[in-house]
């Protein structure tokens, strides 16, 4: 009998997936942004449509790896308590992405030289919020996942 | 946070042939890591889920779970 806490479940692992991919692949997305808004490079819009493609596949390959594991677990639906963890999750994340939407409203009232430059600003404040809300409900998960919660 | 329903889960499947917490997940359909959250009383499961524990080793509910509200309430006080 094992009363032991419990090795990472498929759930967990799907968890840290993202989070990890989210971070690195949007981390890499935001420095350039900074770099643009240093006057360091160019904006580019295809960065952004690549970042999501490279986003996607990490996802897929990664939870394929973990499926191929464990195939038994990957095809077991959620259980109660993997609902309640990601539904408390959400609930977390909602309230920081308010926060930061609200955040995001108030770019326009930065001084900038080209008045375009406000919505540009805008769009990217707006995605780091999603972006922001979504790594915190992967973190929350973990934690709670990780508590046993 | 530990929740006020002890259990005696570990004890029934020790009883149980020794029945892992994978078995016992499989039969009543959760994860092997939700069995282990409701054991440690980390979790409290639901009502259905916790008529499906108790069929599996035919006893009645309240042999299972035990409410221990009074001792929570005390904890609570303490604080």
């Amino acid at each position: 009998m094992t009363n032991q806490r419990s090795p990472m479940s498929f759930r967990e692992k799907s968890a840290w997936i993202s989070l990890v991919s989210l971070v690195v692949v949007f981390g890499t997305y935001f420095s350039y942004i900074g770099m643009v808004m240093a006057g360091l490079a160019r904006n580019r819009f295809a960065l952004f449509l690549v970042m999501v493609a490279v986003f996607i596949i990490a996802e897929v390959v990664l939870h394929l790896a973990i499926a191929t594991q464990s195939p038994r677990d990957a095809r077991t639906p959620k259980d109660e308590r993997e609902q309640v963890i990601e539904l408390k999750a959400t609930r977390t994340a909602f309230y920081v992405l308010l926060v930061s939407a609200f955040g995001s409203i108030g770019t326009v009232h930065l001084r900038l030289s080209d008045p375009d430059d406000h919505l540009w600003l805008m769009m990217q404040a707006i995605l780091f919020s999603i972006v922001f809300a979504e790594a915190v409900k992967f973190a929350r998960q973990i934690v709670l996942y990780r508590r046993d919660a | 946070m530990d929740t006020a329903i002890r259990n005696t889960i570990r004890r029934l499947r020790f009883d149980h042939r020794e029945m892992t917490q994978q078995e016992l997940a499989d039969r009543i359909g959760v994860t092997r890591q939700t069995v282990n959250a409701i054991e440690l009383g980390k979790y409290s499961p639901s009502l259905e889920v916790a008529f499906r524990i108790a069929a599996v080793f035919r006893v009645p509910l309240d042999q299972v779970f035990q409410y221990d509200g009074d001792r929570t309430a005390s904890e609570k006080k303490k604080v």
